[in-house]
């Protein structure tokens, strides 16, 4: 036997039996910089004082109120839709379809309102920079709910339980103002919506036992989703815009996702939604915002409008996104790996991103896609069941 | 400044006094006085103003030809997604025009991209500006850019910022 052959001999068992005490699903290591980028992610939830340009923010009395609204229908002009109508909470406060259906379709998809109080751009273009003047939109919108500021008004004031209410959460009687009724309707919608707080996931105990370096527990964490992880704080560089704990980075960003919406009709996103937000008479700069000090404004006397806006829409946050299907401002990836591969076969070419260099296509391997969809489905928290309040309010119900 | 200013009344006192004697002699009383200068020019240097101390802690600082920009954010530290001002300083280095006026923009080189927003500049005298209105909306690497302009032109400070 040659003097290769005999260490050869000796080698192969060895090395066989170390593939064999190893786990087959043996956990990929982060390092430092990964590590810091995934403790980035946390923790969950982080803390919320409420928002300064709604007096009734954070108010029980308005929750309560908000609530009866959002799932009423007498809101909209045919008395079938409510805001619930597309906001379902056994949907993730989504409704899956690709575009929102309310009086007809929409444009766009429908998004959750779970966490929609961390943001600060309100709507897939941004067109709002406070929550209750998003809120206030779709009940205008002819597509949606199809009302007016009267006509809402009229509803509050004759409806004895909305007045009721009304009265409780904001200590008058409706006013005669019917843009007044409607702000403060928007208002108690908004309270509600700030309710809406998804728990804690799987993604959050590994990443709280990677704070207190606990290597039992984040042993735990499936191999698959930290791979994904890996590459979604790594080469993917997902976690640039999916940046913070709620996985947003709230602005906006241009993944070549079309914007035709009809033949000859396109939908630029934050381009018109800056030129909307500008005219809103609802923006933050406006008489309506109850936060004297206007410190709430500061990215709405601030934001540019620039070329590049053309085609950006915002980036969503990722928590409980494996339950939000479809996915794109336009619904067009039906499932969170059709989203995953979008990225991998993105063309450059069709973002406006002048010169831009941070979308380009990741040409993933199909395992890959495979890993950041486990990553994806450690985001969502267990299934939770919504339950209405009984009331806090038993004099108007 | 970060050009601190020459402080011969305390490097004369603390220097020892000529004593006659040979060469060698002459040669250590140099070395001596060499030796005990430095320390005390680096004393000098670490106790005179920097451009921007005004500001408190917190203060990064970058230069160009004429100028030296100090600034300090709030609130600090820079936050992803989150508004912050800058309290910047300008001074002039010597020779050069005061600060009249100042642009500050910042980009994230790698991605060839800007902020989404334009900030607002008040100038509260002395070479001292606030800038209010600034986001950074991604982390990575950041270059602040600090237009000066002078009564001689404008002249850029960039400066990089890495934010987690």
């Amino acid at each position: 036997m040659t003097p290769v052959a005999r260490v050869a001999v000796r080698l192969v068992p060895m090395l066989l039996l170390a593939a064999l005490s190893a786990p087959a699903h043996a956990q990929p290591a982060l390092d430092a910089t990964e590590r810091a980028k995934v403790l980035a992610h946390g923790p969950w939830p982080p803390p919320w004082t409420g928002d300064a340009s709604n007096r009734a923010s954070m108010k029980p009395r308005a929750v309560a109120f908000g609530e009866r609204l959002f799932f009423d229908t007498r809101l909209s002009k045919n008395g079938l839709v409510s805001c619930a109508a597309c906001h379902q909470p056994k949907k993730t406060w989504t409704d899956g379809h690709a575009k929102g259906i309310g009086l007809s379709v929409a444009d766009r998809n429908t998004p959750t309102i779970a966490n929609v109080r961390y943001a600060h751009w309100f709507g897939w273009d941004g067109a709002h920079d406070n929550l209750w003047a998003q809120s206030i939109r779709p009940i205008l919108d002819p597509r949606e709910m199809g009302m007016t500021p009267p006509a809402v008004a009229k509803v509050v004031r004759e409806t004895p339980m909305f007045s009721c209410h009304y009265r409780k959460a904001f200590g008058r009687a409706p006013p005669p103002d019917d843009e007044a009724v409607l702000v403060d309707v928007a208002k108690a919608l908004a309270a509600f919506q700030e309710t809406v707080v998804t728990a804690r996931t799987p993604f959050d105990d590994f990443r709280n036992a990677l704070a207190r370096n606990d290597a039992a527990a984040v042993a735990r964490y499936p191999a698959p989703a930290l791979r994904g992880l890996k590459l979604f704080v790594g080469r993917a560089q997902c976690s640039v815009c999916h940046a913070g704990p709620a996985f947003t980075n709230g602005e906006f960003g241009d993944i070549g996702v079309g914007f035709f919406v009809a033949q000859g009709k396109v939908d630029s996103g934050r381009h018109e939604g800056i030129r909307k937000l500008r005219d809103s008479p609802y923006n933050l700069l406006g008489r309506w915002n109850d936060d004297a000090s206007r410190k709430t404004a500061t990215g709405t006397r601030h934001v540019t409008l620039e070329h590049r806006n053309f085609g950006e829409f915002k980036v969503p946050g990722l928590r409980n996104v494996a339950e939000t299907a479809p996915y794109m401002h336009n619904g067009s990836a039906k499932t969170l790996r059709d989203a995953v591969r979008h990225y991998s076969e993105i063309d450059p070419d069709r973002v406006h991103a002048d010169g831009e260099q941070l979308i380009r296509p990741l040409k993933l391997a199909d395992g890959e896609i495979d890993d950041l969809v486990a990553f994806l489905n450690t985001l969502s928290a267990p299934p939770q069941d919504f339950r209405r309040q009984q009331t806090v309010e038993p004099d108007c119900d | 400044m970060n050009t601190a200013p020459f402080a011969p009344d305390r490097v004369r006192r603390a220097t020892a006094p000529p004593r006659a004697g040979t060469q060698a002699g002459r040669m250590a009383r140099r070395a001596l006085a060499a030796a005990a200068l430095v320390p005390l020019l680096a004393q000098a240097s670490a106790d005179a103003p920097r451009c921007g101390d005004a500001l408190g802690t917190g203060v990064a600082r970058g230069e160009s030809k004429r100028y030296v920009v100090a600034w300090r954010a709030d609130p600090s530290p820079i936050v992803v997604s989150r508004h912050f001002a800058l309290d910047v300083v300008v001074c002039a280095k010597a020779g050069a025009a005061p600060a009249m006026s100042l642009r500050v923009d910042a980009t994230m080189p790698a991605h060839r991209h800007g902020m989404n927003y334009r900030p607002t500049i008040a100038a509260t005298g002395d070479g001292r500006f606030r800038a209010e209105g600034l986001l950074f909306h991604m982390p990575g690497a950041w270059e602040f850019a600090f237009d000066v302009t002078g009564n001689d032109g404008t002249e850029r400070v960039r400066a990089p910022y890495e934010l987690q």
